[in-house]
């Protein structure tokens, strides 16, 4: 691939950005090109060395929050003309239940993913209870001269103990997991809004 | 690593490899390459980050016939540097005490 056709690719990539963002963008890979040719490189080699169009995209992306990409899709490109203000008015029992659907849509998946690790770290915090539980009651038993009971709440509470240590790294482990993979969600989103056919 | 210390230390970095002399996109990767790898994208952002927190400011010159945009670091971004310096003399210090610990053990 050469200069003109990877920059014309990231171009087309990158289009439904603010134009002035795009243009600085591909000036900026433009000057990374160029300097890496004077270095040596030939020109397949400079743009080789830059990394292939999509993931360049995609990196470009995950840097920019998702509410500024919707602001900018959504402001029109041209003047509204009194008609389409008209119609906008009009056409308002159909597009305002639209937009709250949409908008529930992203919210109830927020609030699922927040759910399963919520739910996760609320089984660690009650099996640390069940550790003060376990004390608790071995501590109350034995004072009531019932050693054995104690004894077995004591045991329950190191099970607990025990249980809770390997709950923890789960639970941190599935917590990291699934943030990964909504950051990764969110890169999908973005690519829907940007990008060539926009 | 976690990533609000390393988005610190890349900050930093950018810095330290302007600090002497005006510098330009290539030329900075290419001097933190031994260090560190730095992609494009990841280099765009930082520069824009730092421009807007005024550490550095950015002139368009012309070479070779092509216009290339130099960053020049700016007093704040020195004194970045300088508090970088300070944090991490803690840090080493709290590093040591920690690695001593560990081969008491």
């Amino acid at each position: 691939m050469n200069k003109q056709e990877f920059l014309a690719e990231l171009r087309r990539g990158l289009q439904g950005l603010p134009q002035a963002d795009i243009e600085e963008r591909v000036n900026f890979y433009s000057e990374m090109i160029d300097d890496r040719m004077e270095d040596g490189l030939t020109e397949s080699e400079a743009v080789a060395e830059i990394g292939s169009v999509g993931e360049v995209v995609s990196q470009i992306l995950s840097d920019i929050p998702l509410t500024r990409l919707v602001k900018e899709k959504i402001k029109p490109k041209r003047p509204v003309s009194p008609w389409a203000v008209v119609l906008l008015i009009l056409g308002f029992p159909l597009w305002l239940p639209l937009v709250i659907a949409f908008s529930a849509i992203i919210l109830s998946i927020y609030i699922v993913v927040w759910s399963v690790i919520i739910s996760l770290w609320a089984i660690e915090v009650t099996v640390m209870a069940g550790i003060l539980w376990g004390i608790f009651c071995a501590v109350s038993f034995i004072l009531q001269g019932n050693a054995i009971a104690g004894l077995i709440s004591f045991a329950a509470g190191l099970c607990f103990a025990g249980l809770s240590i390997y709950l923890f790294f789960g639970c941190a482990a599935v917590s990291k997991g699934i943030l990964f993979l909504t950051k990764k969600a969110a890169v999908g989103v973005k690519h829907m809004i940007v990008g060539k056919g926009n | 690593m976690d990533i609000q210390l390393k988005r610190g230390l890349l900050d930093v970095c950018v810095l330290a490899a302007i600090k002497d002399k005006d510098s330009y996109g290539y030329r900075i990767i290419k001097d933190m390459k031994p260090y560190l790898e730095l992609s494009e994208s990841t280099l765009y952002t930082i520069l824009k980050r730092l421009e807007t927190a005024g550490m550095l400011t950015v002139h368009t010159a012309e070479h070779d016939g092509r216009l290339r945009k130099y960053y020049h670091i700016t007093d704040s971004g020195l004194r970045r540097i300088e508090e970088f310096k300070e944090d991490w003399k803690e840090m080493l210090s709290i590093y040591r005490f920690v690695v001593k610990e560990d081969e008491n053990e």
